[in-house]
């Protein structure tokens, strides 16, 4: 891949490029020259984009792309054009499929699928056989095969014997145990946050209790067994606080949270609106609040928009009856912009690679090209010509959201819309 | 004529205390019209509506026909005690196959909370929700009011606590919204497992002591206790919920004031109230049935006045 980026805007503070306008020359897919202004000489593909920022190809830790099973929803080629389309360069794939990705011929299933792509696609194997959190899957084999982290997904691990077992023996070598954080017998049959909208709606309310509980009974555990843990998508104040002092301590302990927790509290379930079914729920201002703050102080690692394709089918019906969750690769950008500036915005989308096995590339010279492209400034109403995904259930349809992707470079393949 | 200013009737807290005033006036005349010996007027002969019932109900089904034959409008009757989505049909779907028979006004009991409002989003009728979920029972709140009207003169500046499990209850959640509407002042009272957590947000006093509340109140709305929506025991046994939350006759005729008794219905006698309560001249519970068709007759016939513009 030879080509020539015309005046682009590089925001990357680990470049000394940072936040200059340049042009970078490509040859055979790594960076070889960034310069004013380089001279097409050898009549490579020229890229040149209004207002073209570039940064180091972001990360989404959290994707459902359907396969295998859920065609329907999404596949795995659509969901990869899709991150594409939206900036990502590495997403992480959990096992949210049938049969459930937990084995190595699973994993190597869907690698094949993805191979090739200009988006890295990292398998979350299953944590346990078919994920019903009964017996553990064979880590090991799927750890081989190229799984990077294990995740019966949105599942809690009810069994905290289990969680001990799993820490321990995916420590021996050096595995990535994910727990979802929700206390299942305090959930009941809740399908929104505890507060008091869910009390005018007359929906059953999931307490932040249910969420906290769960986060300090597997910090506890960590404490006991070590290993590495990964608590996908926090949403409440009390869990940002326990991470925070986990860390302190020196556990080895990493999270996320969903864009969409960052952006929405309860109250726009009002009009009981499916596409705001999510889990974790949407929680209040406070926990927003808290959230944005641990996202500042690094107790929380990254942020993800834990995409997750449901067919109209699964959605269009009694909110007590919808699925959970929503597409969110399309908004993530545009979302977190409303939220966050510039720099900080980017820092978010390319945090916690490393976790998950990703290394960075900064966009300097001899590095291979891996950057997403963008033009940072614009606001828009996000509308269904804005999606990708095969499934349109989109929490931010309707929202105003700042800043347009052109798509990515990467894996030696250029992805523009 | 005025009219409302919604054109379903899917919750009280959709309404606005004009629409309250209205409801209760049209109410007035046909409360007139059904004790007549003559207890039909022909005001809807143009109108079908149907009642969907996706879960039990006896008394407000019942009402709600009597309410629709006494404006003489054409009825039909779905019953389902098995939600649509068991049967591998939609919510919308069911709706729409009856609608597409030329119907005009839906009136739809549902066990999930919001299934009024959404279907309101998807179909073309009229909907009034006679029940969703936890959510509310519009109907239900606006005869209690109008019962409490009768008996009172006003609402407005009444103390009402309503008792029992609120938890679960779709009568109070609209209860209350329709006594804050009008300026009553409102109460609930019951086990601390059966009130939610956030309740107080919603300008209502919280007290687990059946005494002081009932000595606080002009009127006490005693609910049942919905077993039938508990995942797990709230409380020990019913003689210890009858023992603490259970209004007898002693302890009534011991309040330092005469209180109006009332309830929804089905009573559980000897549990939330004894029989001589039930049948005492305190409670109003046979006028509030009453007053359920004069009420359920004044809403279908303003709602049916905007169809027909």
């Amino acid at each position: 891949m030879n080509i020539l980026i015309k005046s682009a805007t590089i925001i990357d503070p680990s470049s000394e490029f940072h936040n200059k306008t340049q042009d970078l020359l490509i040859e055979d897919g790594v960076i070889s020259k960034i310069a004013n202004s380089i001279e097409n000489t050898k009549d490579y593909q020229e890229i040149q984009l209004d207002n073209l920022h570039i940064s180091q190809g972001w990360f989404d830790s959290s994707v459902c792309f359907g396969e295998p099973g859920f065609e329907e929803r999404e596949t795995i080629e659509n969901g990869l054009n899709t991150a594409a389309a939206s900036g990502f360069t590495a997403v992480g794939m959990n096992a949210n499929s049938y049969p459930v990705i937990d084995s190595n011929s699973n994993i190597t299933f869907v690698n094949s699928k993805a191979n090739g792509h200009a988006v890295k696609l990292l398998p979350i194997g299953a944590l346990t056989y078919a994920s019903k959190g009964e017996d553990l899957a064979e880590l090991y084999d799927m750890n081989t095969a190229g799984a990077v982290a294990f995740y019966d997904y949105k599942k809690p691990i009810t069994n905290p014997n289990l969680l001990k077992i799993a820490l321990q023996y995916a420590s021996n070598f050096d595995g990535l145990v994910c727990s979802f954080p929700q206390e299942n017998k305090i959930v009941g049959h809740g399908v929104m946050n505890e507060n008091v909208t869910s009390t005018t709606l007359g929906l059953k309310g999931i307490p932040a209790l249910a969420e906290s509980m769960q986060v300090a009974r597997d910090l506890f555990l960590l404490e006991y067994t070590g290993g590495k843990l990964h608590i996908p998508t926090i949403s409440t104040v009390e869990s940002v606080a326990l991470i925070k002092e986990a860390k302190s301590k020196g556990l080895d302990v990493s999270c996320s949270v969903a864009i969409h927790n960052l952006y929405f509290t309860d109250d726009v379930l009002n009009g009981f609106n499916t596409h705001y079914k999510v889990l974790p729920p949407l929680r209040t201002q406070k926990d927003i609040e808290a959230l944005i703050e641990g996202l500042k102080d690094g107790t929380i690692d990254m942020v993800t928009s834990d995409h997750n394709p449901i067919d109209i089918e699964h959605k269009k019906i009694e909110f007590d009856h919808a699925a959970y969750g929503t597409i969110g690769l399309e908004s993530a950008f545009g979302a977190l912009q409303t939220k966050f500036d510039l720099d900080k915005t980017i820092e978010l989308l390319t945090l916690g690679k490393a976790r998950f096995g990703v290394k960075s590339s900064p966009i300097k010279i001899g590095n291979p090209l891996n950057i997403a492209l963008f033009n940072p400034v614009g606001a828009y109403t996000f509308s269904k010509k804005h999606i990708n995904s095969k499934s349109h259930n989109a929490i931010f349809e309707n929202e105003t959201l700042k800043g347009k992707v052109y798509g990515i470079i990467a894996n030696g393949k250029i992805s523009l819309n | 004529m005025s009219e409302l200013s919604v054109d379903h009737l899917l919750g009280i807290k959709y309404l606005n205390p004009q629409d309250i005033q209205l409801i209760f006036e049209t109410a007035d005349h046909f409360k007139e019209v059904i004790n007549r010996p003559i207890k039909k007027v022909p005001s809807l002969r143009d109108i079908t509506i149907a009642n969907l019932f996706f879960e039990n109900s006896t008394r407000t089904k019942l009402s709600f026909e009597l309410a629709e034959k006494r404006l003489s409008a054409d009825v039909i009757n779905f019953s389902s005690a098995q939600s649509s989505v068991k049967k591998g049909e939609t919510l919308i779907d069911t709706v729409n196959n009856i609608l597409s028979m030329k119907v005009d006004m839906v009136v739809m009991r549902h066990p999930n909370p919001g299934a009024g409002i959404f279907l309101s989003k998807h179909v073309k009728a009229s909907i009034v929700n006679a029940g969703d979920g936890a959510h509310e029972h519009p109907t239900q709140a606006l005869l209690d009011s109008y019962s409490i009207r009768e008996r009172l003169g006003d609402v407005h500046g009444k103390k009402v606590v309503i008792v029992g499990d609120i938890l679960h209850s779709r009568v109070a959640l609209s209860n209350i919204f329709a006594l804050k509407l009008q300026g009553a002042e409102v109460m609930v009272c019951g086990p601390k497992t059966l009130i939610p957590k956030y309740i107080g947000e919603l300008g209502v006093k919280v007290e687990t002591n059946l005494r002081a509340a009932l000595n606080w109140c002009d009127v006490a709305n005693m609910l049942r206790v919905q077993n039938e929506r508990m995942d797990i025991n709230y409380f020990p046994s019913t003689r210890e919920y009858t023992q603490q939350f259970g209004v007898d006759k002693a302890l009534l005729d011991s309040l330092n004031k005469e209180i109006v008794i009332m309830h929804p219905g089905p009573i559980n006698r000897g549990v939330e109230i004894t029989s001589d309560v039930a049948d005492s001249k305190q409670a109003i519970i046979l006028d509030q049935v009453q007053n359920g068709v004069a009420i359920r007759m004044a809403v279908i016939y303003l709602l049916a006045s905007k169809i027909k513009q």
